[in-house]
């Protein structure tokens, strides 16, 4: 009872995630976008990932929101200061640790 | 030579997913140790990374098995939260326009928040469907390998660590993007407008919607005053083309 429960959630979670992701795949041959529209898609990505970042970033600890904004800050300069994305990662792991050990 | 070059730009692809696994790992290990304590076994708790690869509403669909929700009630929920890969997808296959239809559906299900952020920003020339496949080759293995250590062994890494790597993904945006916000203050300008749009949104609905609605109407936003091609020229001007 319970097994066949969780293999359809799985198997519907799986149509219902694929499909939006698959459907541009198939119907972006048969659209044209103005340079406006083009303009509008390029910019997508940096509004997405700014929307990724906030405010979820403060919640990163939902009780400590200073381990957040601590590796947040740390990875914001060290990419203002353009290090490598990897080097931002492992700072930022590095400082919440640190973080972690003395609070 | 073709086959060569696409060989390089594949293993580029994967190069660039690297900084994932570190987020990826220890996510899919707190999304299987959920899974495990929620009642699945090992087998479902796998099946459903390898089917799903959604790590966000893997964890809520697990969630709400506790809490006893209906089947429907879960899938629709899954389907509400990564209706945002709607737009990524369209952002990453318009990128592949020269590839067939079946690459683009084999690409299109490694869309995730992660590899929409480093293929959509990497530099145009570099980017095809071969460097996109390489890259989510790399996150798709990160995601099932965290998933099957959490699985199999719960607990064996100290709190501390597991915490510690929770800033992981974060980093990784922020990584992405503040580079690209340093030669352009008007993007710039543009992302903290969509940080605030977001912040003030996720208080009234739900953060899967206020996603999706400040990502779409700060980019329409964006059109009208973000110039993107500034490193043309050392100081953006308006209306030169």
């Amino acid at each position: 009872m319970d097994s066949t429960k969780i293999l359809l959630l799985i198997l519907g979670m799986a149509v219902v995630t694929y499909i939006p992701r698959a459907i541009p795949a198939v119907l972006v041959d048969k659209m044209k976008f103005s340079a406006k529209t083009e303009k509008f898609l390029k910019l997508i990505p940096y509004t997405a990932m700014s929307a990724l970042i906030f405010p979820g970033v403060f919640t990163t600890d939902a009780e400590k929101p200073i381990i957040g904004i601590i590796g947040g800050l740390v990875a914001g300069f060290l990419a203002w200061r353009k290090c490598p994305v990897m080097i931002c990662v492992l700072a930022a792991i590095a400082a919440d640790f640190l973080v972690y050990c003395f609070i | 030579m073709k086959e060569n070059n696409r060989k390089t730009q594949y293993i580029s692809g994967m190069r660039a997913g690297i900084p994932v696994i570190l987020g990826f790992i220890p996510v899919g290990i707190a999304y299987a140790i959920m899974a495990r304590q929620a009642g699945f076994t090992i087998l479902q708790t796998c099946a459903m990374s390898l089917t799903v690869f959604a790590g966000a509403s893997q964890m809520m669909a697990v969630g709400m098995y506790v809490q006893g929700a209906s089947i429907i009630t879960m899938i629709l929920a899954t389907f509400i939260l990564n209706l945002r890969h709607l737009i990524m997808s369209v952002c990453v296959v318009n990128r592949m326009r020269k590839d067939t239809t079946r690459i683009k559906l084999l690409a299109a299900f490694g869309v995730t928040d992660e590899s929409f952020a480093i293929f959509t920003t990497e530099k145009e020339g570099k980017c095809s469907a071969a460097y996109f496949l390489g890259l989510i080759m790399v996150t798709y293995t990160s995601w099932n390998a965290g998933t099957l250590i959490g699985a199999i062994a719960s607990d064996f890494l100290p709190v501390i660590i597991t915490a510690s790597l929770g800033i992981a993904l974060y980093a990784m945006f922020i990584g992405i993007l503040v580079p690209n916000l340093t030669k352009n203050w008007r993007l710039g300008l543009l992302v903290v407008l969509t940080a605030v749009c977001n912040s003030i949104l996720t208080q009234f609905i739900q953060s899967s919607w206020a996603l999706i609605v400040s990502t779409l109407l700060c980019a329409f936003i964006g059109v009208f005053f973000v110039d993107l091609e500034p490193d043309k020229k050392e100081e953006p001007t308006d209306g030169q083309h």
